[in-house]
């Protein structure tokens, strides 16, 4: 009987954490998701781009429009 | 599985970035048709030779002009054969990734992502050419910091302040190299009566011109054919004259840079004043060109190591990071 109503407590718990949970708006989305862009625009994530651009063989200056 | 793409398909010049790979295709953006069948005869440099110089059934043409498709089934065609060379078949559709100059319309953007889908694109993504220029340029937008990139085509000229990954302040014209080019060939004509060819115009500017003088200036000789006799002739032509034919083009693209730092926050201004401002493209390599820039606008000037190569890298770097960064493209803001 004591387990039942212990687990009973534990879901009507969880469930209230839930519910709580679900009305705070989350803010981190924007957040995350602006932080993501602004490090994959650092140098370091770059790096690899820009070095494969300076071993292009074709022609740096000699080309004169694009 | 085809490798996704970056495309900078610009008025002068097709480049291609191929994830994982770097850059693997360079050529002139020029097909050449045979008039009467509509079979396309070559594509690239092969084609870029043949301006001026084909029969009367053969048309070497340039589908952009401006920075925009001018033939929307020709460019279908030369994205076609240029996806082909790269690796893209039917069976497989890889992600592209397009730089466009800002300054398109709803229409001309719609037209650029249809011809890619229709030439085997899985899915075709537009970013603007200063942003892209700017990432490929090394530059730190990730900072919160004034960062100003010039970017001189063979169509447009775009100039654009960036800042956090973003773009703050922006100004475009439809004046490139090609412009320049065609006031030597319109100045030739209408001062010494000898018509040349847009490839010739552009060997006299890769020759003598420039936009301020210069230390090391010489004359070039110049053949066209006589407007009155029609027959083949030689003038020479001083850098004066060279200098005094393209200013209108050259004056219009220092006015919409002195017009974006004027839409700059003055936070951000003050930041181009320590930074500089960064100049990119094939048009940026115009003798004298950054020291008239810095003279009119009292900011000063630097040239991109890479200036042909920046905005595929920029836009090469946007398909190795596509779900972060997906939210630069055209369509995501609009």
């Amino acid at each position: 009987m004591i387990v039942l109503v212990i687990g009973i407590v534990v879901v009507v718990a969880v469930v209230a954490a839930l519910v709580v949970l679900r009305r705070i708006p989350r803010h981190d989305t924007g957040v995350t998701r602006f932080q993501r862009h602004i490090d994959a625009l650092s140098p370091e994530a770059r790096r690899a781009v820009i070095d494969r651009g300076t071993q292009h063989p074709d022609g740096r200056r000699e080309q004169r429009d694009n | 599985m085809a490798r996704d793409l970056a495309i900078d398909l610009g008025t002068a010049n097709t480049l291609v970035y191929m994830k994982g790979k770097g850059i693997v295709l360079n050529e002139p953006s020029v097909i050449a048709l045979n008039r009467q069948t509509g079979e396309v005869l070559a594509t690239g440099r092969e084609a870029w030779q043949m301006i001026g110089r084909t029969p009367g059934y053969i048309v070497a043409v340039r589908p952009l002009r401006g920075g925009a498709i001018t033939d929307f089934e020709i460019t279908e065609r030369m994205i076609r054969l240029l996806l082909q060379r790269v690796g893209v078949s039917r069976f497989s559709r890889p992600k592209v990734v397009i730089c466009v100059p800002s300054a398109i319309t709803e229409v001309e953007r719609r037209a650029v992502t249809d011809a890619a889908r229709r030439a085997g694109a899985a899915d075709a993504q537009l970013i603007e050419q200063p942003m892209a220029a700017a990432i490929g340029a090394d530059l730190p937008i990730d900072e919160p910091v004034g960062n100003m990139v010039i970017d001189i085509g063979g169509g447009t000229t775009e100039s654009a302040v960036i800042s956090l990954g973003g773009i703050v302040a922006l100004e475009a014209v439809r004046v490139g190299s090609f412009d320049i080019d065609a006031a030597i060939q319109s100045y030739v004509r209408r001062e010494h009566g000898i018509a040349i060819g847009e490839r010739t115009a552009e060997e006299v500017k890769m020759a003598i011109g420039s936009a301020a003088p210069t230390e090391d200036e010489a004359q070039a000789e110049v053949r066209g054919r006589d407007l009155m006799t029609g027959l083949p002739r030689t003038v020479i032509l001083t850098p004066e004259e060279v200098r005094f034919a393209i200013d209108d083009p050259v004056s219009s693209i220092i006015s919409s840079v002195a017009r974006c730092l004027a839409k700059s926050p003055p936070e951000l201004a003050q930041d181009f004043l320590n930074r500089g401002m960064f100049l990119v493209g094939g048009g940026g390599m115009l003798r004298g060109l950054k020291q008239r820039i810095e003279k009119e606008t009292n900011v000063p000037v630097r040239m991109s190591n890479m200036p042909l190569e920046a905005v595929v890298l920029g836009a090469g770097h946007c398909i190795e990071h596509y779900d972060a960064l997906k939210g630069m493209f055209m369509g995501a803001r609009r």
